[in-house]
């Protein structure tokens, strides 16, 4: 499928900031992406570049193939949901969810059926005499999606639209967002600063930080080859230590030889090594490979968070099913497979590279 | 604690002698209205004599129809102009511009009637236009066109800027976004607008009495110039008649400005029978 969104080295700049680097992006149909990125970092100014609030300084944006870059939003085909969710409160549910419509001047029955069609998508059937200010937060995000989708966007754009919801509510409308997107097949783009909102919801992730793309992939790449200590820092909790490759699987660090699955350096190439806490299993001080004092445990429901120290004092955060005593001396245990490597300043290009070669290779060997 | 403080006795006496203060004269003057003698010196006896002669004064009615058509035709002008002034100062990008736009309107605000009055005489009688109701109309247009756009540019500033993002995104152009959404949104603020300039030409007496002209008078002029020659108290009719008038101003604008907000939750409340929560 050809892509329906494309950025072609799109920048920004205010006076002398330069918000948005040359950003390089394609959009296919049908997926839901998310732009993933702490405040500041520009996703939102990709979105409002995409609905046509904003327009580029260089570069171009492309819809369906066409440059797009002066197109104002009212003729776009992409609709958005705004974080406030921008509800005109001098009108109730059923003339918001057809303000489109009334624009285009659709006749009473198209516009009738089409709002109910929608109010039951967001499961809020017979909603539409209310007024705005008598709906909770949670049913105003539902009219504004049910609002934007009645606009029937080929691309509809999420501004952190659910960073206003309370946890459970957040939790049930992010189930809801990602099946009304299946159920519809149309594209979603979302943003968010929560990573795992991203991880739970997308197809594909861009991570952003400082205007630029750090990198991009299905939450499972992403997750568990960062490619940079932004990246690892930022999705989920990490444990990142210096370390050497000295050779294609095998990993120094902390003054100790690991075997690992990463391959495609150069010899003693210095890198970070990653662990992520849920890998890290506590035994005996025989039986780990690594030796660590219990610092600090905290019961978080499903599981232990313990944040422990080893012999050379870093820091470490391990996820434990059983409670461990505090002041104790334990081992960590990870396998091969655990240990994630990152090189210092490589770039998305020649990560991916990388990975793809070192994929080869070890098919190769199979 | 509020609540407790309210209560105390002295402080609603103190409240009860201010409204005494502030209607006494006026329910003086309504009283004599009905006194069957021709002076205010003593009531001698209930009669709708002043009443009668007023209504049987044609010179008079016609002057309360010129004052009532000059407030409502001279506010609904300046409730449009300023709307839209209060629109292009909300919109203006540089706020050293904007705030000498705001500063100009604030001074026409409180600068004197008689320096205002005396101004627009000068004008006029300086480009050679007739003075008469034209003047008035274009006199009271003016000096009502601040408090309109006092009264409305606060909304403009009250209103969440997505709203206007939003309508762009589902397709508006910039008329509807104005139309549909702007001018809707700004709604209470304008009505309120219109009715404070129609409060602000009819007991506008200073610059309608520069501007007149032979021919033509509003009640205020009228009833001065009236008093000047000697107490009458067909006056005090018209004064009464004046303050019902006004009464049922303040009683229809309190309707209008409640129906805007309480329909809402009249049709909500509808709907709460009928809709189960699916939450």
């Amino acid at each position: 499928m050809g892509a329906i969104i494309e950025f072609k080295g799109v920048a920004l700049t205010y006076g002398a900031t330069e918000v948005l680097k040359a950003i390089n992006l394609t959009i296919e149909p049908g997926k839901f992406y998310t732009l993933l990125g702490p405040s500041g970092s520009g996703k939102t100014t990709i979105l409002r570049l995409m609905a046509g609030f904003l327009q580029p300084s260089a570069g171009n944006i492309l819809f369906e193939g066409q440059q797009i870059n002066t197109v104002p939003p009212e003729k776009r085909k992409v609709n958005t949901v705004f974080q406030n969710y921008a509800l005109f409160p001098n009108l109730n549910v059923y003339d918001n969810v057809a303000f489109g419509m009334t624009i285009k001047g659709k006749s009473p029955a198209e516009k009738a059926a089409k709002v109910d069609e929608m109010l039951h998508l967001v499961k809020l059937d017979g909603y539409g005499q209310w007024e705005i200010s008598e709906l909770s937060g949670g049913q105003q995000q539902r009219v504004a999606i049910a609002r934007a989708l009645a606009n029937e966007p080929e691309v509809l754009l999420l501004d952190e639209p659910l960073s206003a919801l309370d946890y459970k509510l957040r939790k049930e409308m992010q189930r809801e967002l990602r099946s009304i997107q299946q159920r519809l097949g149309i594209t979603f783009i979302f943003v968010t600063h929560d990573q795992e909102e991203a991880l739970a919801m997308s197809d594909w992730i861009f991570v952003m930080n400082d205007g630029k793309i750090v990198q991009n992939g299905s939450p499972v790449d992403i997750y568990d080859e960062p490619i940079n200590h932004f990246v690892a820092d930022f999705i989920g909790e990490s444990n990142i230590i210096p370390g050497v490759m000295k050779k294609d699987y095998l990993v120094s660090f902390l003054g100790r030889d690991f075997e690992n699955v990463d391959g495609g350096m150069r010899p003693n190439e210095p890198v970070e090594v990653v662990l992520r806490p849920e890998d890290l299993d506590i035994v005996s001080e025989e039986a780990g490979k690594l030796v660590v004092t219990i610092d600090d445990q905290s019961f978080r429901g499903d599981y232990y968070e313990i944040s422990a120290h080893d012999d050379d004092l870093n820091q470490w955060q391990i996820q434990a099913t059983n409670p461990v005593e505090i002041g104790q001396r334990a081992g960590l245990y990870f396998d091969p497979e655990d240990i994630h490597i990152m090189r210092l300043h490589e770039d998305e290009a020649a990560f991916d590279a990388r990975i793809e070669q070192y994929v080869e290779d070890e098919q190769d060997e199979n | 604690m509020q609540s407790e403080r309210f209560k105390a006795p002295w402080l609603k006496l103190y409240l009860a002698l201010v409204f005494i203060l502030m209607y006494l004269p006026i329910a003086y003057l309504i009283i004599y209205s009905f006194n069957r003698g021709a002076t205010m010196t003593a009531f001698t006896g209930f009669s709708w004599q002043h009443y009668l002669d007023m209504f049987n004064d044609l010179r008079l009615m016609q002057i309360l129809v010129n004052t009532l058509i000059i407030a409502l035709l001279s506010a609904l002008l300046a409730t449009i102009i300023g709307t839209f002034g209060a629109l292009l100062i909300y919109q203006m990008k540089r706020t050293g511009i904007k705030n000498i736009f705001l500063s100009l309107n604030n001074i026409l605000l409180v600068s004197p009637d008689v320096i205002i009055g005396a101004s627009f005489l000068i004008l006029f009688t300086m480009v050679g236009f007739q003075l008469g109701f034209g003047s008035v109309l274009m006199a009271h247009i003016a000096f009502s066109i601040p408090i309109v756009v006092l009264m409305v540019l606060p909304r403009f500033h009250d209103m969440d800027t997505t709203l206007i993002d939003a309508a762009y995104d589902l397709g508006a152009n910039r008329w509807q976004v104005l139309s549909r959404v702007i001018l809707p949104y700004a709604w209470p603020g304008i009505l309120a607008g219109f009715f404070m300039a129609i409060t602000y030409s009819l007991d506008d007496f200073a610059v309608t009495f520069f501007v007149t002209g032979n021919g033509f008078s509003t009640l205020s002029v009228e009833i001065y110039s009236r008093a000047r020659q000697g107490v009458d108290l067909s006056i005090n009719a018209l004064s009464a008649l004046l303050f019902v008038l006004s009464l049922m101003l303040v009683v229809v604008y309190y309707f209008i400005a409640t129906g805007v907000a309480t329909r809402s939750s009249k049709k909500a409340g509808h709907g709460q029978l009928k809709v189960v929560d699916p939450q």
